[in-house]
């Protein structure tokens, strides 16, 4: 594999970073914004979408740091695994994330904008050739999804992000910027629409940091993730749930999010509303997990075979449940 | 000491004599230290004991390394980061080849266009199928492949030109831009459709060609007596589907192509068998094999998968010659998936019956296997299926087809456990089944039906020692099995799983062995004391050079910085088949004994003209040759050895080994024939999590019996990785095709080699059954261990969870669609509400425990007694042990065609002799 050759703009400055952008489209450059390289650079080498010019954000002091109500987009993974302040379930999540080397480079930007991945995508440009390209990534081509073929629309690939689901359970609000000023979101409206548009950002717009509310600290939670490896493997599915725990020690709200089965990340707090609080709590987590299952609509495009993890977004979710509470009970 | 003696002046100008190393001995410490008794044999008289009788090299017996805990003599290379691996081979005026690949699954190539690359700046050469019209592969007898594709494309990856460039992205540039015309054939994927004639079968074997189908090669063999099977009252029956695997080794193939001013070729690189590609190049160049120097750098993980000649080696050579720079090409791993040679994908019927003693009265078994693109070591592959599991039991009868079918996917080979591992893992977990049917301990069942040392397999194959018993003794006990198995709670099991493998082939692929040697050593020792050893044996990790500096350090008494190793180079070293079939510790270290006895008698002669002690009453010890009766009188090495050089200069000396005659004679019968056999026995403990299949392997016993550790710490890291490769194929590694036909997963991320979080804790225990052919007792360590860990793992899941699938990888998605199933037939709710399995004993259990306890005996006898008679399989049945069965008893079927009563209802792979060879339907001339 042969990284091909891009030009590398290292803007010192969130300013310097968005006006490097504006130019750059302006002058109708492609570009890429690059932070710890561990998702961008295995895709450039695959022959997956690269770009001519790259814009590094590992200059850019005021997109780092962690802190119990603000993660910066440059924070590392594994200073998250780290880190003494910021929330268990986000430190959770962030040790599962591939291995430690990668966790040492992989950012927190990183990791929600990570890719969508696909069988038929994650290949060198030869493979794809053998099946008449991949929409996702061989625009020009006429190419047609490989996983549901004949629609040109929908692209299938999966989002497979550890942190997405438990910063969404943690009701984390997400921060962007861009030459035309900035805006914030709750994390689950930051993903958007199909595994090529993937999430809400704008040509020359980047996360950069994101935000947890005070209530935060008062959630105690859980993540489940599915794979055939306890390291490295991106998650065939991942399930984050949490609840809030109000002065009194009284269950006061939840909140399940999900990772891995679709194109996007997704909340579950319509299904988790319906959780009585008042029934068995082992016997609500396998009802919830049924429910769950239901909902999610995986498709074949990863290692499991998507029946399997339908099935197992049911084990995932009664298991965050159930550790949730074991741990509520322990705290 | 040289330097007291009174010199001779005035005969001739004498030089300032220069003493060649410190004082009386050589080596890194001063002081010759004396002989270790524990570390000599009882029969020479020291402490050691041997338990398993004396060996033919107790004599040579020096105390220095054999046995020792050794460091490998390259290892510091490597952890220093100065071993030089195939690329990193730098050569000035190198430049970078490409190799074109085909993004077909089985196309005519109808023409190529290179102009593109041609004219772009920096491209030097272009190659294609025209320029290397002949033939190569590993068999003479299946020569199927080309550098390039000459007429057909057989797989994705296949290679159709090949580009040469001042650098790496023109490379890449030109390769893109070379535009092939295909005209597409219908492809094959399904193993099954290999079976099916074909309008286009994917090689064309003339008048050889089974049918018009896709099958390559195809085996049947019954022996024994089919009345055994009939007489059964317990049979167990099972269908297999086993994914194909990879090596996976870490370096990716990478060759360097230098011809030097001199119009000789040198070729770099990563090889198991650099005379195999000697050979294929010497073809596919049109010029003499002498003209060619084969060098084989560091090898970054073999496996199995270095070694066929390569198209990419050929390529190289190709473009080198043209554009007259050293050509270097690596690999991405995706080329490396498309190169292949792993572990064949296979279906397995197997069926294992046995009689109402507990006796196994038959195994039989129909393989499928799918061969890919080509035919590699299949030939030998297809044999391998079946008659590697014809041992360690003693059987009835033994009911083998077997057949390789090519498909469009890239080439099956060679890996570890070669043909073994898929077929012992089906019946070793059909013994598990079939014990349970019996009510009797699964190890009490092998423990009654092992074949002593000293017998005959019923195909032939000579055992000599065999420590199968003490193995599954050792791991029983170690496991603390009786009280563990079908004994734990639900998820938690334990399973035992057995194997035995060839330690060399003792068929050389390319001559006679009654004519030429199988391996040859040489030795040159100078005035410096230093031993240069040559040998063509390739180093590939596993530690033949530090095994053979082991056999001559031990038997010359010398340290191991005395010894070097020049292995590298095929213009220095003697011809030698390579590392593969587990041969080069057997067969290597034996020549190397050889070459070391000669320099050994020439120092104790010269000793004995020094010192006037009688020859036979001298004694090598550590760089010492003196008198067994009086240690004071004697000389240093040395001096020793610089008497023996006088009038002659340097030392040298030329040591061979070659496998005795043995096997039977019927068609096939070499197949799987070897000097000696290892045996191994694993118990494993398992975890598994019922809701979600995923199976954690918690700890590993495993027991080899490599006849004797001459490097303990080599033979504990052979089992160790071994378990860890096993382990992957059966819990996560295949090679998965998508729908299409493509492989999805031809990168490390999507081929699930365990990780550390999934490798257990593994107990090595090294059984030394003292082999009287190995080098010392040794037999081979380097695949058997993969054998059992397979088996052992399935019977232990069994154990946890009470089911058995038939399909490897074990992933857990298989694993809980069977908990599924089960809960649905079993009526119950939620998989954490399913059964453990428990054992209830039969009477047979005390039979089997008594002949197991009286075999025991009987082994132990055979074993040390020198006038032993000879013990054919099928004397368990009745039979006299000392005839060969098919002698006495008309019943006794040998047979290797099929008759018409099989083929009016054959086995799936046993269908491939529906099919009549052209030569035979009179079509062809």
């Amino acid at each position: 594999m042969r990284t091909p050759a891009f030009n590398v703009h290292t803007p010192n400055t969130l300013d310097e970073a968005v006006e490097t952008a504006r130019k750059l489209t302006d002058r109708e450059v492609e570009f890429d914004w690059i932070s710890g390289g561990t998702d961008l650079i295995p895709n450039y080498k695959w022959g997956i979408n690269p770009k001519s010019d790259v814009i590094s954000l590992a200059a850019v002091e005021e997109i780092r740091g962690v802190s119990m109500y603000r993660i910066g987009a440059m924070a590392r993974l594994q200073d998250i695994v780290e880190s003494e302040e910021v929330h268990p379930l986000i430190s959770e999540a962030a040790a599962s994330v591939a291995s430690i080397m990668i966790r040492r480079s992989g950012t927190l930007g990183g990791n929600l904008c990570l890719d969508t991945r696909c069988f038929w995508l994650n290949q060198s440009e030869t493979w794809r050739r053998s099946i008449d390209y991949c929409h996702k990534c061989d625009e020009g081509t006429g190419a047609d999804c490989r996983v549901i073929p004949n629609q040109n629309e929908l692209c299938v690939a999966t989002y497979q992000g550890d942190l997405a689901p438990a910063l969404i359970c943690l009701g984390a609000v997400v921060h962007l910027a861009s030459n035309s000023g900035r805006r914030e979101m709750p994390l689950e409206k930051f993903f958007q629409l199909d595994g090529i548009t993937r999430n809400v950002l704008r040509n020359g717009e980047i996360v950069t940091h994101v935000e947890l509310p005070e209530s935060s600290s008062s959630m105690v939670g859980s993540y489940q993730k599915l794979r055939q490896r306890d390291a490295w493997d991106f998650p065939e599915g991942g399930v984050a749930f949490a609840v809030h725990i109000d002065k009194k020690g009284k269950i006061s709200g939840l909140n399940m999010a999900s990772t891995g089965f679709e194109s996007i990340p997704r909340s579950h707090k319509d299904l988790v509303d319906s959780i009585d609080m008042g029934a068995e709590w082992g016997l609500e987590a396998k009802r919830l997990g049924a429910e769950l299952k239901r909902t999610v609509r995986p498709v074949l495009n990863t290692w499991f075979p998507p029946s399997y993890r339908k099935k197992m977004a049911s084990v995932l979710a009664k298991r965050a449940m159930e550790e949730a509470a074991k741990r509520v009970t322990s705290a | 000491m040289a330097s007291d003696k009174k010199e001779m002046v005035g005969y001739r100008q004498q030089p300032g004599k220069l003493d060649f190393t410190r004082p009386g001995s050589g080596g890194s410490s001063s002081i010759s230290r004396e002989r270790e008794s524990d570390t000599i044999p009882e029969s020479q008289g020291g402490d050691l004991p041997q338990p398993w009788g004396p060996h033919r090299h107790d004599d040579l017996i020096t105390g220095r390394v054999i046995g020792k805990p050794t460091p490998l003599i390259d290892s510091k290379w490597k952890v220093t980061g100065q071993a030089l691996y195939g690329d990193d081979i730098r050569l000035p005026g190198e430049i970078i080849g490409r190799l074109v690949r085909t993004d077909r699954h089985y196309a005519r190539v109808l023409s190529i266009d290179a102009s593109e690359a041609e004219s772009l700046p920096g491209v030097l050469g272009i190659a294609t199928g025209e320029d290397a019209p002949h033939a190569f592969g590993v068999l003479p007898v299946t020569k199927d492949e080309h550098a390039m594709a000459v007429e057909k494309v057989r797989h994705i990856g296949d290679i159709v030109a090949c580009v040469a460039a001042e650098d790496e992205d023109t490379a890449r540039l030109a390769a893109n831009s070379i535009r092939i015309e295909y005209e597409d054939l219908e492809p094959i994927f399904d193993i099954k459709d290999g079976l099916k004639d074909s309008e286009n079968p994917i090689h064309d074997r003339g008048r050889y060609h089974i049918g018009e189908s896709n099958v390559q090669k195809r085996v049947f063999q019954r022996f024994g007596r089919v009345q055994n099977i009939e007489d059964s009252i317990a049979s167990h029956e099972s269908s297999w589907t086993f994914k194909g695997v990879n090596h996976g080794f870490t370096e990716p193939h990478a060759v360097v192509a230098h011809w030097d001013p001199r119009g000789r070729l040198t070729l770099y690189t990563p090889q198991q068998v650099p005379h195999y590609v000697h050979r294929a190049l010497a073809d596919v160049l049109e010029i003499p094999m002498h003209q060619i120097n084969v060098y084989r750098t560091f090898v970054g993980g073999g496996f199995g998968g270095k070694s066929d000649p390569f198209p990419h080696e050929m390529c190289a050579a190709i473009l080198a010659r043209k554009t007259g720079r050293p050509v270097r090409i690596t690999f991405d791993r995706e080329e490396v998936f498309w190169t292949n040679r792993g572990r064949h994908p296979s279906k397995i019927t197997m069926a294992i019956h046995a009689d109402d003693e507990g006796r196994l009265s038959g195994i039989e078994t129909d393989a499928l296997i799918d061969g890919g693109g080509f035919a590699s070591f299949g030939h030998v592959t297809t044999y391998y299926n079946g008659v590697l599991h014809t041992a360690p039991y003693e059987i009835g009868a033994f009911h083998y087809t077997g057949a390789r079918v090519w498909t469009n996917k890239p080439a099956s080979g060679a890996m570890r456990g070669h043909g073994a591992v898929n077929s012992r893992c089906a019946v070793e977990v059909g013994i598990d089944d079939i014990s349970e049917k019996l009510g009797v301990d699964p190890i009490d069942l092998r423990l009654a039906n092992l074949l002593p040392p000293h017998s005959a397999t019923i195909t032939g194959f000579r055992i000599t020692s065999m420590g199968m018993r003490e193995c599954l003794e050792r791991v029983r006990a170690e496991s603390g099995w009786d009280e563990k198995f079908r004994n734990m709670p639900l998820g938690k099991g334990i399973g035992v799983g057995c194997g035995f493998f060839i330690s060399g082939s003792g068929l050389p692929i390319h001559w006679d062995p009654n004519k030429f040697p199988h391996a040859t050593v040489h030795l040159k020792i100078d005035m410096d004391g230093g031993v240069t050893i040559h040998t063509g044996a390739a180093d590939i990790g596993q530690g033949s050079d530090t095994v053979v500096a082991q056999a001559v350090a031990e038997v010359l008494g010398l340290p191991m910085d005395m010894i070097r190793i020049r292995s590298r180079e095929s213009d220095t070293s003697p011809v030698d088949l390579g590392s593969y079939s587990s041969r080069v510790t057997f067969m290597n270290a034996n020549a190397a004994v050889s070459a070391a006895m000669q320099i050994r008698s020439e120092l104790i002669s010269a000793a004995s003209e020094i010192t006037g002690v009688d020859e036979k009453r001298i004694l090598i010890g550590d760089r010492r040759v003196y008198s067994k009766d009086d240690p004071s009188n004697g000389v240093s090495y040395l001096e020793a050895l610089h008497k023996a050089q006088e009038d002659r200069g340097a030392l040298l000396a030329s040591g061979s080994y070659r496998t005795p005659p043995m096997g039977k004679m019927h068609k096939g019968a070499a197949a799987g024939l070897a000097p000696a056999y290892s045996f191994s026995a694993y118990v494993a403990e398992v975890d598994v999590d019922v809701e979600t299949g995923k199976i954690k392997v918690e700890k590993v016993w495993a027991a080899h019996d490599c006849g004797k550790a001459l490097n303990p710490l080599s033979v504990e890291g052979q089992i160790i990785g071994s378990c860890h490769m096993g382990l992957g194929q059966v819990i996560s590694e295949e090679m998965r095709y998508g729908r299409t036909g493509n492989l999805l997963n031809p990168d490390l991320l999507g081929y699930k080699i365990p990780t550390v979080h999934e490798m257990p804790e593994v107990v090595p225990i090294i059984v030394e059954s003292n082999d009287p052919e190995g080098p010392f007792g040794a037999k081979e360590a380097g695949e058997g261990p993969l054998l059992p860990i397979l088996p052992a793992v399935c019977n232990a899941v069994y154990d946890a969870i009470g089911v058995r699938i038939q399909e490897l990888p074990m992933t857990p998605d298989k694993i809980y669609r069977a908990v599924e199933s089960t809960c649905r037939k079993g009526g119950f709710e939620s998989p954490l509400d399913l059964p453990s399995p428990r054992l209830v004993l039969t009477s047979l259990s005390k039979t089997l425990k008594e002949r197991g306890a009286q075999h025991s005996i009987r082994d132990k006898m055979r074993r040390l007694e020198s006038e032993i008679g000879d013990y054919h399989n099928g004397a368990l049945f009745g039979n006299d042990p000392e005839t060969p069965p098919e002698e006495l008893d008309p019943d006794w079927h040998v047979q290797v065609l099929p008759d018409e009563e099989y083929l009016e209802e054959p086995g799936l792979a046993g269908s491939a002799w529906l099919h009549t060879e052209r030569r035979h339907r009179g079509e062809v001339e």
